[in-house]
């Protein structure tokens, strides 16, 4: 299906190495305004790899990130997160010790503009801030259904809870881009269906691009509108969720040659 | 003091409480996290806007419309909307399948159907082709659906809009429709939980639900603005009639929960004075009492078991009819203060006068629990057939009854030990079943199928269904519910069914442990597990297990009590059909289901390999395979 939108993200050559492990070779793509695109490949293809490439984590020693038209490459993590770049983490790192809505209202901090002063006393306008980015966290509660752990610390919830708290801090940036690493790992079909369904909510309701790294075929070919597959730091394939489904060297990644 | 006057329909009980009230505050819905006001006006505008676009799509008198929701103030709104222009409103649980909504849908022949949110508009839509009746899919919820473009589906807001643009052209049409809307119309129609055979449409008229709450008014004497809380699902005419009917009826202020996850913040926020829960919330709140008690420090311990014991003490000399010495008294007054309202506090329960149980039987010692607490639970007898039959009355509570009839009712008991009952708010019957119409009523008397008798000062005691009972070898009435009961008042028994034989000398059970406080037990004493069926069969749960049953053996017959048990390997569902959306065990249905169990239990059998079928939410089907372990008491 057709709904590519504006060229959001364009990654050029991308090559990344640890001493002398390769982990990613000269990794080109884009990903255009309305799309999901799923990052594929089996273990140790290079896929989180790429991911901490475009949030900022890794530094790749040769190749370009393109955000909007502009260049990235060089930007820090948190500089890359004022721009629109969000993203989760395979090992969710929340804040523990904190709660639901903490970390959530943590994650509002790049859109604070009241000082520790103002913030301390609670004045007129610090508690209007307050109360408008309590407002926009509260509609993420409510999109992904959140409220009965609104005020539990996050270290008691249970693995596929705490996942979506972490899509919900990483939506509550406001992106202009979401990266998701591996959101349904560890879930069991019905849990999967339930992400499933927040993802597409959200793209549903906020038109931006997602870039989701996953294992389960069966999500990915029902969600994503393209498909990236890497294989030993490298790309492989480029297309539909159908035309990959059928592509010789795919399958032979997977299976071995 | 008589609330309803000459408003004997449920939209002119709305526009006299407009009137009368006006700004005041009339529903609350916590929503993005905190609690947001309707005045009884704004109540009044939305079903005003909603019937005139109800109108402007074709609903007619007499038509059905059916609603998909939790609790919501929409499904009130939508309600009374369709009562305005004297339609009738089909409640249908929110956890239905596609397939029951289907038949709930058919057999109505439901024209409008209104959903909460996507999750119920899916199911709508996928049954579409074989609704061919209904005109359109209404929703108010439009998370997930806002691409979603069949040209059935509209939503509230724009009703509401169709409503305020038919109001311009048609000024005072509203008020013409409530004004001629009559007592004897159709209101509700109430779907049997289908314990036995396909589910049957008890209707029920706006004369008769109005007439259900002003008999629980003259029992409670509830106030204006008074706060409810709602909770049991809409389809069910409990809250039809302690939400719709008293509020309307009473000018309460009916409070929706978040959702149904939140509801026990929720109470703690809101301090109803007037709630009405099923068994299993009270059991699980006790539940959820006792857990924490286990988990807290000594001394808390040590003052909570006192407290108690005095609790319990003082609710024996009530029950009983006695006054306690000043001593006992005062020893009260102090557990009151230290123990029970901190702990009434925590639960949200400190300003209720009024906590109504019913839908099925409550275990005695809960409702003594609660009263040693300070918690005036009630036991509520009755049907959607019957409206509230019996009651507990404030101060003469005895537990294990349920309570006087209400005045205006009369009931005998057939000479097989059936409860028959008349009362002036009995309903117009089935809808197209005349022949199951007759067989339940005769002479005027509805036959309940329940089992049970009066007691010497008139109070009524049900022991369970007519077809559930069973004559044992000996001679003995056995009756399962009351045993089953007794055992769901353990912490670590959510659910027990059990299991007798007419050839046999003992009971076998089939017990469902409380996943949540088992685990916590075991994890406690250092027992490690992984699943539910794995948690079920080790050793030391199947001991705990037993030990509960001993104790509960205590209390029971000697013909009644249970000599082999089997901890189930999975949790009954509802989805599965084995329970009712109402949590009410299929005997039969479970019986049969669980058959080689049951064959094995009354065998030498030590272990049994089970192969179940599981559904999964979305429909998709597998099975599982478990050993399960034969338990002697």
């Amino acid at each position: 299906m057709e709904v590519k939108g504006e060229l959001k993200l364009k990654v050029e050559h991308l090559t990344l190495s640890f001493g002398s492990l390769q982990a990613l070779r000269d990794v080109s793509f884009e990903v255009y305004g309305n799309e999901i695109l799923a990052l594929i490949g089996p273990n140790g293809a290079g896929k989180t790899s790429l991911l901490n490439c475009i949030s900022g984590f890794y530094q790749p020693q040769e190749g370009i990130i393109l955000f909007s038209g502009e260049d990235i490459s060089r930007l820090s993590p948190a500089k890359r997160a004022q721009k629109g770049i969000s993203r989760t983490f395979q090992n969710i790192e929340l804040y523990t010790g904190l709660t639901t809505l903490d970390n959530l209202m943590a994650a509002r901090h790049i859109y604070i503009k009241y000082g520790p002063i103002a913030g301390g006393f609670f004045f007129g306008k610090a508690r209007q801030e307050e109360i408008k980015h309590r407002r926009i966290v509260e509609g993420i509660i409510d999109l992904l259904e959140i409220e009965e752990i609104r005020y539990k610390v996050v270290d008691s919830l249970a693995y596929g809870l705490r996942k979506r708290v972490d899509l919900g801090r990483a939506l509550t940036l406001e992106p202009n881009l979401l990266l998701l690493d591996e959101p349904m790992a560890g879930m069991n079909v019905e849990e999967k269906e339930d992400i499933a369904r927040f993802i597409l909510d959200v793209h549903e309701l906020k038109h931006i691009p997602i870039i989701i790294v996953e294992h389960d075929m069966g999500v990915v070919m029902d969600i994503s509108h393209r498909v990236v597959v890497l294989d030993f730091g490298g790309k492989i394939a480029d297309g539909t969720p159908n035309e990959i489904k059928q592509n010789q060297k795919v399958i032979r990644a997977y299976l071995g040659k | 003091m008589d609330f309803a006057e000459k408003e004997n329909t449920l939209p002119k009980l709305l526009r006299r409480n407009y009137l009368k009230y006006g700004l005041k505050v009339g529903i609350r819905e916590k929503k993005m996290g905190i609690w947001q006001n309707y005045s009884w006006a704004e109540y009044y505008e939305r079903v005003k806007h909603l019937c005139l676009s109800f109108i402007s799509m074709g609903l007619m008198p007499g038509d059905r419309v059916s609603i998909l929701a939790e609790n919501k103030p929409h499904a009130y709104w939508f309600e009374l909307a369709v009562h305005s222009n004297r339609g009738v409103v089909v409640g249908v649980f929110a956890d239905c399948t596609p397939s029951e909504v289907e038949y709930y849908v058919v057999h109505s022949e439901s024209r409008f159907v209104v959903c909460q949110d996507q999750e119920q508009v899916d199911k709508v839509l996928e049954i579409k082709n074989r609704i061919p009746d209904v005109q359109k899919i209404i929703y108010w919820d439009p998370k997930g659906l806002w691409n979603y473009s069949d040209p059935l589906l509209i939503n509230m807001d724009q009703m509401i809009e169709l409503g305020k643009s038919y109001e311009r052209e048609h000024p005072n049409l509203f008020e013409e429709k409530v004004s001629s809307t009559k007592e004897n119309d159709l209101a509700l129609f109430f779907y049997s939980s289908g314990t036995t055979g396909k589910p049957k449409a008890a209707m029920v008229t706006h004369q008769v639900l109005i007439g259900m709450a002003e008999a629980l008014n003259d029992v409670d004497h509830f106030k204006e603005h008074e706060e409810y809380l709602s909770f049991l699902p809409i389809a069910w005419i409990s809250e039809q009639l302690a939400g719709v009917g008293c509020s309307l009826v009473c000018g309460l202020r009916t409070n929706f929960p978040e959702k149904p996850e939140t509801v026990q913040e929720n109470i703690r926020e809101i301090g109803p004075h007037f709630v009405f829960f099923g068994p299993r919330l009270w059991e699980s709140l006790i539940r959820t009492i006792q857990v924490k008690i286990l988990n807290s420090d000594l001394i808390n311990r040590l003052f909570y078991n006192a407290a108690l014991r005095i609790g319990y003490r003082t609710v024996d000399y009530s029950m009983s009819k006695k006054r306690p010495s000043f001593f006992w008294s005062l020893l009260y007054l102090l557990a009151d203060k230290f123990v029970f309202r901190p702990l009434r506090d925590n639960l949200g329960l400190n300003k209720t006068h009024v906590c109504y149980t019913g839908g099925a039987a409550l275990s005695p010692d809960v409702i003594k629990y609660f009263h040693a607490i300070g918690v005036n639970v009630k036991q509520v007898y009755g049907s959607s057939e019957i409206g509230t039959v019996a009651c507990h009355r404030n101060f003469d509570i005895k537990p294990e009854t349920c309570g006087p009839p209400l005045s205006n009712v009369d009931i005998k008991i057939s000479d097989n030990g059936e409860i028959l009952v008349r009362t002036p708010n009995m309903f117009s019957g089935y809808y197209k079943e005349e022949e199951k119409t007759a067989k339940a009523m005769s002479d005027g008397w509805y036959h309940t199928g329940d089992f049970g008798f009066l007691d010497k000062d008139g109070h009524l005691i049900v022991m369970d269904r007519m077809d559930d009972l069973l004559t044992l070898a000996g001679g003995h009435k056995f009756s399962p519910q009351f045993c089953e009961i007794q055992l769901r008042f353990s912490p670590y028994i959510k659910d027990v069914l059990a299991i007798a034989r007419e050839n046999e000398t003992f009971i076998g059970a089939l017990v469902n442990i409380d996943l949540a406080n088992v685990g916590q037990w075991a994890e406690v004493h250092q027992i490690p597990y992984t699943t539910f069926s794995d948690l079920s069969q080790k050793p030391q749960v199947i001991d705990l297990v037993r030990q509960e049953i001993v104790r509960i053996n205590g209390i029971l017959p000697n013909y009644s009590r249970i000599k082999k048990f089997i901890n189930l390997h999975k949790e009954f569902d509802p989805d599965e059909a084995e329970m009712t959306r109402t949590r009410k065990l299929r005997r039969t249905f479970v019986e049969e289901r669980f058959s080689q169990m049951v064959e094995a239990i009354f065998s030498d059998k030590e272990e049994l390999e089970v192969i179940s079928q599981i559904t999964y939410q979305d429909g998709r089907i597998s099975t599982t395979k478990s050993v399960v372990e034969i338990n002697q008491v």
